[in-house]
């Protein structure tokens, strides 16, 4: 056959440009075909899904558990459970397949999330006159747990991981609302101001020890007093910080303790 | 702000640990039943900077309100209602584990924020006998003077006692109040709470001092 496929002149030319031209309808047939499968599959896909969201809605909300579960299947198929829900149109490409998948789940993992994100909000509003901005995300889990006085059974079962996703959620307000890691703990800053590297240097220390003096600084990271008196200043003038001057030396804690082992 | 070392790490920090304690304050619950091991003290009575009126005047306005509620649980739980600057309750201002406690100035401080009709006012301070002096000693409203007023009239309406003469030690020391909050109410207070169902048209006083008798209507 190898003589047929080599034509010479003109009839070779013509033999390979029809080959090319039926391969390349055949092709088109066959992604056409592939394209349809899988809208197919996906149609089916989208239907189970949904129904899984409707019956299991509730354990979405309840579940704890689940919930995590549920985080780690979406993860590990490549899509974000809370992505799209400001998307306005479903685009057909791929990337976009979060915003399909949010759209059918959304009114239930949607609505816990950002009914938890109000209440992180208000969690946070609440203490910034003690803590100026910076509370641990262990004592906004035990408050929203708790949840608000004076209402029976309005606490809502949450855990750390539940509350990162729902300050994640809050990107579009600006960032305000961001997690910082201080000294192994997880905390969650609400106000713009950002810290310096000095500031955080010293919340990392409270963080770890309870609490900081000037001569603390100095001997253990060889700061200068004036530089120490500086940054404890500011932190106290932010409210991050409290004051003990009952000390030998005036010792400058985190109110991070201040409720810690009580209800 | 070029470090003359390199940074020591965090572990090499020499200095003890700060440990919460756990012993003697137990963490606070929301009952305020008397209970054998007497009042739960919240967890921030033993943060050593509760102690130290706050120089930042956010974190001062917060902690006051701290105070405010702290006072008047405890002398609702003790039925304290008179607190005098001169022998105040030393377990309330100052936690002996930590030592630590609220200097007297801070004190006058506190009960100044709570005698704030904005702050409710939670207490009221007597006015001191002797002239230009400041006021020592105060009343503590763990229940208001009105509230009282309802509580006090309602007593009297649900035992059939209105339009009898009731005296200032029956209501404050009789048989038939041994049950009841107001009981032991120092006289002064009890009289603050009388005229305000007087100024209602509530109840008539007659007579002065010890031999006083309330009517009620």
């Amino acid at each position: 056959m190898a003589s047929n496929r080599r034509g010479v002149g003109l009839s070779a030319f013509s033999n390979a440009a029809i080959s090319s031209d039926q391969y390349a309808r055949h092709g088109q047939q066959l992604r056409t075909s592939h394209a349809d499968a899988l809208a197919n599959q996906l149609s089916v896909f989208q239907a189970a899904l949904h129904n899984f969201s409707l019956t299991h809605a509730k354990d979405i909300r309840s579940n704890p558990t689940f919930r995590a579960e549920f985080a780690r299947m979406c993860n590990a198929i490549g899509v974000d459970p809370l992505a799209g829900s400001n998307v306005k149109g479903a685009a057909a490409s791929g990337g976009k397949a979060g915003s399909v998948w949010a759209k059918m789940l959304g009114s239930s993992v949607n609505d816990f999330y950002f009914e938890l994100a109000v209440r992180v909000v208000e969690v946070c509003r609440e203490t910034r006159s003690e803590n100026g901005g910076m509370i641990a995300i262990s004592e906004v889990q035990k408050r929203i747990t708790k949840g608000r006085a004076k209402l029976v059974g309005g606490g809502m079962e949450v855990t750390e991981d539940d509350i990162m996703r729902a300050i994640e959620s809050l990107e579009p307000l600006g960032g305000i609302f961001k997690s910082q890691t201080l000294g192994g703990g997880k905390f969650i800053k609400s106000v713009p101001k950002e810290l310096n590297p000095d500031q955080s240097t010293v919340l990392e220390v409270i963080q770890v020890l309870g609490y900081v003096t000037v001569s603390m600084m100095q001997a253990n990271l060889g700061w200068e007093r004036a530089r120490t008196i500086a940054v404890f200043d500011d932190l106290v003038a932010d409210s991050l910080v409290w004051v003990d001057a009952q000390a030998e030396e005036t010792e400058f804690w985190s109110p991070a303790s201040m409720h810690e082992g009580g209800g | 702000m070029a470090a003359t070392s390199p940074e020591s790490s965090l572990s090499s920090f020499s200095t003890t640990a700060y440990t919460p304690s756990t012993t003697a304050y137990t963490p606070s619950t929301t009952t305020q039943a008397i209970s054998s091991s007497g009042f739960n003290f919240p967890t921030y009575t033993s943060f050593p900077p509760f102690y130290t009126l706050q120089p930042n005047l956010t974190t001062r306005t917060h902690q006051l309100e701290l105070w405010s509620t702290l006072i008047s649980s405890y002398c609702a739980y003790y039925r304290i209602f008179r607190l005098s600057l001169s022998s105040l309750p030393t377990d309330l201002f100052s936690n002996a584990n930590i030592h630590r406690s609220l200097k007297p100035g801070d004190v006058r401080t506190v009960l100044d924020h709570m005698s704030k009709p904005e702050n409710g006012p939670r207490i009221d301070w007597i006015p001191s006998t002797t002239r230009n002096e400041q006021s020592s000693s105060c009343y503590v409203y763990w229940k208001t003077p009105g509230e009282w007023a309802d509580a006090l009239h309602g007593w009297v309406d649900e035992t059939g006692q209105k339009g009898t003469v009731l005296t200032v030690y029956e209501l404050r020391e009789g048989d038939a109040v041994r049950s009841k909050e107001w009981r032991d109410m120092d006289e002064g207070m009890l009289r603050k709470v009388l005229n305000v169902l007087v100024k209602r048209g509530k109840a008539q006083i007659f007579g002065q001092e010890e031999n006083a008798g309330v009517k009620f209507f």
